[in-house]
């Protein structure tokens, strides 16, 4: 189990690219400039009293057609808060309807790859980690950022949602996709990142032989002389590079016995942030299982969200 | 007396009968590590389905003490992930539609609970039991390692996985199984109930008319109706506030029917135990696998 004096001890070798902000920046210029073309289709199986729920389609980068599930708050017209909640590395996004009763919308997003939007990019899993790791223009996660910016494109779009109210949670993959959304999308209010992946990657694939970081140690033993590429196109998708950029409060959920996302490098990008920020450590937990996560993320967002007192 | 889920179980074996496993192996040189190999295994399932299943073999020479992981209810299975894995041929199936065996029928998450389910021959869950056998009659003829002891083990559906197999083969010599999923029992039908058993209520709300097939089909899959028949220790672990998997009362009900059941209850919901039951799990594990 790794202590808290492991954490403050920990120090990453990851550094910022000098072209960051332009490749993001670059990025970003060419999701604007294709049509988001939402179409929206009600899902009366997954629907019931509380909670209206669609499957959602829209463009992202490469005019990738990316679906969601979004559950609309069955009483009232709104506009409505809403929680874009991003999906962990192998698992499929959930349908969220637990908001419904307390009057938010949620919208799940199956990013590239996920099998709602496998149709035209599908590396598989294990797989995608190591997709188009050959630069950073080809690297899967450029796409996959771009499904969740465009998320929160989406949501902006929408009448019955309250624009100035958007926040943002997700585990693991989630985890690490909250922390990079909120600091390329800064309409983004709150958020909320548990066991956060995609982080001081040159360390995680060192410190255990568990997947999926094991995927990155794979393939830097199968092509040796590719490492140090990998390793800098790695430096414009990692997390920790992106916290500092962040400007809304943001939690960090960390299990001190997570054996899939070492827990120093998620709080390496704890420490990275530079706005209101919150930790919450779970000893004797590991990777996504502290049983008191759920209730207290549910709680710390309701408060960010106006629903109850503010928890700080 | 013969029941109904004893019909169901012969006539499983006897799909089962009707196509040989055909079990190759690939080594995959891009996942196999310096301490074990990992091999792409595929063999045939009921139906002809072709299924495909992750293989690790520790270096040196066997026979060596064997895990089967089962599936649990999500789109992908892990690439092989025990800290065993060093020491213990490690084996993670798929079902059918899950990544890697979804050349003829993809699965949807939510949706395969119900995909078919007004029908016995039709419900696919059905066949994913089925599977699971063929599963483990794979590992038993593959030609790569040879196989000593042997435990099945699985969390939610893989947990259910795992109660059925032991129950059919009297190979295995340990279970552990983590909130075991309680399809087929009457409590999977509950109103408010979480995912993923939630989409049979899901189902039901939508085709009110079809609630005695439902019950009919997937009455068979109950773990209670197979838990009698299991000769090897079990470890359960299930967790208070889960309402998506296990409940709790199913959960102690299903102890109550095993012979040999250590049953651990924890404060937790659907991920049971967490942590502080994967560490119990794993010295058990090691201690009935023989590996100290």
């Amino acid at each position: 189990m790794a202590t808290e004096q492991d954490l403050q001890d920990f120090s990453t070798q990851v550094t910022c690219p000098d072209d960051f902000d332009d490749f993001w920046t670059g990025t970003l210029e060419m999701l604007s400039a294709i049509s988001l073309k939402p179409v929206i289709t009600a899902e009366p199986l997954r629907s019931n009293d509380d909670v209206h729920v669609f499957n959602v389609t829209y463009l992202s980068l490469g005019g990738l057609e990316i679906s969601a599930w979004y559950s609309l708050p069955a009483q009232g017209d709104g506009p409505f808060p809403a929680v874009i909640n991003f999906p962990g590395y192998k698992s499929e996004p959930p349908v969220r309807r637990d908001w419904g009763k307390s009057g938010v919308a949620v919208l799940s997003v199956a990013v590239r790859g996920k099998l709602k939007s496998s149709a035209e990019f599908n590396p598989g899993y294990p797989g995608l980690l190591t997709a188009g790791l050959e630069s950073k223009e080809t690297y899967a996660y450029r796409g996959v950022i771009a499904d969740c910016v465009r998320g929160v494109d989406f949501l902006r779009s929408r009448p019955e949602i309250d624009p100035e109210r958007i926040y943002a949670c997700g585990s693991s993959q989630g985890g690490g996709l909250t922390l990079i959304t909120s600091a390329l999308r800064p309409e983004i209010k709150a958020g909320v990142a548990g066991y956060p992946f995609l982080c001081c990657y040159p360390e995680a694939m060192a410190m255990f032989q568990s997947y999926p970081y094991d995927e990155l140690a794979c393939y830097a033993r199968a092509y040796p002389d590719q490492e140090e590429r990998m390793l800098d196109t790695l430096r414009y998708f990692d997390a920790v590079n992106f916290a500092p950029r962040i400007k809304c409060p943001m939690v960090v959920g960390i299990a001190l016995d997570d054996e899939v996302c070492p827990p120093e490098t998620s709080y390496a990008a704890y420490q990275a942030l530079t706005g209101h920020k919150e930790l919450w450590l779970f000893p004797n937990s590991g990777h996504g299982n502290a049983h008191d996560y759920p209730g207290q993320e549910r709680a710390w967002l309701e408060g960010q969200i106006g629903l109850t007192a503010v928890v700080s | 007396m013969t029941t109904a889920a004893d019909r169901f179980w012969r006539r499983t074996e006897a799909l089962l009968a009707e196509f040989p496993a055909d079990v190759r192996l690939h080594r995959d040189d891009f996942y196999s590590q310096p301490d074990w190999d990992v091999y792409q295994m595929r063999y045939t399932s009921a139906d002809g389905f072709r299924l495909f299943a992750w293989l690790s073999v520790p270096h040196g020479d066997g026979p060596f003490p064997a895990v089967i992981r089962m599936p649990d209810y999500a789109s992908v299975h892990d690439i092989i992930y025990t800290p065993l894995r060093e020491r213990a041929v490690v084996m993670n199936p798929t079902f059918r539609g899950q990544r890697w065996s979804d050349q003829v029928f993809q699965a949807a998450f939510p949706g395969l609970l119900t995909e078919g389910i007004a029908g016995a021959d039709s419900y696919v869950m059905r066949r994913v039991f089925a599977d699971a056998l063929r599963g483990f009659d794979a590992i038993l003829q593959q030609d790569q390692a040879q196989i000593g002891k042997l435990a099945v083990i699985g969390a939610g559906l893989g947990g259910s996985l795992a109660l059925a197999v032991a129950s059919r083969r009297d190979a295995v010599i340990a279970v552990a199984a983590n909130t075991p999923m309680a399809l087929g029992n009457p409590a999977s039908l509950a109103p408010g109930l979480a995912y993923p058993l939630a989409e049979l209520d899901d189902y039901l709300r939508l085709y009110p008319d079809r609630r005695e097939a439902v019950k009919r089909n997937t009455a068979d899959l109950d773990p209670l109706k197979t838990a009698g028949k299991i000769t090897a220790p079990v470890l359960l672990s299930v967790g208070i506030n889960d309402i998506g998997l296990c409940p709790l009362a199913f959960g102690e009900k299903l102890a109550a029917k095993i012979p040999d059941c250590d049953l651990r209850v924890y404060h937790g919901a659907s991920e049971g135990g967490g942590h502080e039951h994967a560490q119990i799990q794993l010295s058990w594990l090691s201690d009935k696998l023989g590996l100290g």
